[in-house]
């Protein structure tokens, strides 16, 4: 690998200076994509005619990416990773690709997902298991997977993501990368198969903060096809980032940090908490103060199931439109409804199937109060308790999940009790729409894992210059992964 | 496992769907329904929880803009068709739906 564990910024300057060409830089991510599509199944299409652009002022012209397969892509397969969708061929750019093809990007792959996004462990897409490249016997986690596995391999400097729980924030732990969904409706819904319209984001998966800021600095932007979209065009990510964070304040929840919640933690679970309060005690020699606060553990608790009944429930209405008959692959039967059985019966995943029933529960008329209202309440509960706590601080730190990556043969993908906490507390950043970073933070037992940062909406320049500056200050920046 | 959700509810749902689940799917339904039930349990006993106003959005402070009603080009029709299995001449193709 001679150019694609380089940054954004380097390979422009290369590119300026013509010590290698657009071309160059496509041949080499292509040959990558392929080894590690042996290697970790990554890609659902692999683009081997993708074509070298013009060199402009913009930073990511001639420069190769991944997009998931979840955004649609003109005359190219967009799958959502499922089966119902698997000759899809969209006939529109999402937005954010149209914005992405602008400035210059060159598309080599799509990404392997967990089914439509709905999954967090990369083993439902209908092309099979990401595996991830650290160690091949863990997951990636999810749901953009193939993005994670990709970037942290060196196929390329970035690859799209999109999170509607933490499906671009947790795989960027897993796999030791940096993972950034901005404030809802910084970047156009438009073209990004829904799963939970009110929880959905896009975002980017790079090797460095500076690199999410340059990505997304070109994916977002007000649209009139999407109406919960807004201008952001005073916002310049890249030019705020300035490393100057003295003075800044952070804060970490007890209840989900103290080990004293957890019964019988295990030596992964007391290693990670561990090495993130170095990481708090390394903000605080940045001149950062971190402060330790208070939040209803009731609250906390309720969170995970909040995500899965309002999430299920958008989703079983976003999907009812995935029919097999004006498109994807003709289900057999002596009529429509037998046709639209067979369709969909064949063509979900088990998991996507049991999250449509909880949906479809949730939301019959004698349940709605109980399940879907109420979950709509503690989700405002818990905004308003994160809110309260941006008055006073510039963002929450904390741990991502509850150590590095799990084994593949332990992934389930069902709520579990236990750590949900620790496991699922980044839903939080997507109830409230919040800017929200994960950048990798150390090691425990030879695999990556990650810290995040999350502040309150539109003020994603500061988080992300607070990531910057603690990125800075570790040794964990454009890693790539060792295995591979 | 309590009595509350059933085999036969979860199938009943399914089906509403027009998804068909396995014994082992239908399992996992029950057992999530479950831990779900539990915590709802726990959210109900919330003091005033029926006061809070339910949050539907992420961005309460967002002030919606109506654009300008303006007719534009739509979708060529040979390009939505290529993604359907079945089509006649211009149109999709599909049993009969009214009555015999």
């Amino acid at each position: 690998m001679k150019y694609m564990n380089k940054s954004i910024e380097e390979l422009h300057e290369m590119l300026v200076k013509k010590e290698v060409t657009s071309a160059e830089l496509i041949k080499e991510s292509l040959e990558m994509s392929h080894k590690i599509q042996d290697e970790c199944n990554a890609f659902v299409t692999i683009l081997d005619d993708a074509q070298p652009v013009e060199v402009t002022d913009n930073l990511l012209s001639g420069i190769p990416c991944g997009l998931k397969d979840n955004y649609s892509t003109k005359d190219i397969l967009s799958t959502g990773s499922s089966n119902t969708l698997k000759d899809y061929v969209p006939f529109f750019d999402a937005t954010a690709v149209s914005k992405l093809k602008a400035a210059g990007a060159v598309f080599v792959n799509k990404t392997v997902m967990d089914e439509f996004g709905m999954g967090g462990t990369g083993t439902t897409g209908h092309t099979g298991t990401v595996l991830n490249p650290w160690d091949k016997t863990r997951m990636t986690a999810g749901s953009s997977a193939g993005s994670a596995a990709a970037v942290a391999a060196g196929v390329y400097p970035y690859a799209t993501g999109s999170d509607t729980g933490d499906s671009i924030r947790k795989p960027a732990a897993y796999c030791g990368i940096v993972g950034y969904k901005p404030t809802y409706g910084m970047i156009s819904r438009y073209g990004l198969f829904p799963f939970a319209s009110s929880l959905d984001h896009l975002g980017v998966m790079t090797r460095n903060v500076k690199d999410a800021a340059i990505v997304v600095d070109a994916m977002k932007g007000i649209d009139k096809n999407d109406m919960t979209s807004w201008d952001s065009s005073h916002i310049h990510l890249r030019e705020s980032l300035d490393g100057k964070v003295k003075g800044k304040k952070l804060c970490y929840v007890k209840e989900i940090v103290d080990l004293s919640n957890y019964e019988n933690p295990s030596a992964e679970l007391k290693e990670h908490i561990a090495n993130f309060m170095k990481t708090v005690e390394l903000c605080k020699s940045l001149g950062i103060e971190v402060e330790e606060v208070s939040v209803d553990k009731t609250l906390l608790n309720a969170s995970p199931a909040v995500y899965v009944v309002i999430s299920c429930a958008e989703a079983t209405s976003n999907m009812s439109n995935l029919t097999g008959i004006i498109f994807g692959p003709r289900g057999q039967g002596d009529n429509y409804i037998e046709m639209m059985k067979d369709h969909r019966t064949k063509g979900f995943s088990p998991l996507i199937k049991r999250r449509f029933v909880i949906g479809s529960y949730v939301l019959q008329s004698q349940n709605q109060e109980r399940y879907f209202r109420n979950a709509q309440r503690v989700r405002r509960l818990l905004v308003d308790a994160w809110k309260d706590l941006f008055k006073k601080y510039d963002g929450v730190i904390l741990p991502v999940g509850s150590g590095p990556a799990k084994h593949l043969d332990g992934s389930k993908d069902i709520l579990d009790k236990d750590t949900a906490v620790l496991e699922e507390h980044l839903q939080i950043g997507n109830f409230g729409g919040f800017p929200s970073i994960t950048i990798p933070n150390g090691f425990i037992s030879n695999l990556p894992v990650g810290v995040n940062i999350t502040g309150n909406c539109y003020d994603d320049a500061n988080v992300l210059n607070i990531a910057y500056a603690l990125e800075e200050a570790m040794d964990y920046k454009n890693q790539i992964a060792k295995e591979v | 496992m309590s009595s509350k959700f059933t085999k036969e509810m979860v199938d009943d749902y399914a089906d509403k769907l027009l998804i068909g689940l396995t014994e082992e799917e239908n399992a996992s339904v029950l057992a999530e329904f479950e831990i779900i039930d539990e915590t709802i349990n726990t959210i109900n006993k919330i003091q005033d929880i029926e006061k809070v106003e339910p949050m539907t959005h992420c961005l309460d402070d967002f002030e919606y803009e109506l654009r300008e009603d303006e007719p534009e080009e739509s979708c060529a029709l040979e390009d939505i068709l290529k993604n359907c299995d079945v089509t006649n001449g211009r149109e999709i193709e599909v049993p009969k739906v009214v009555g015999e």
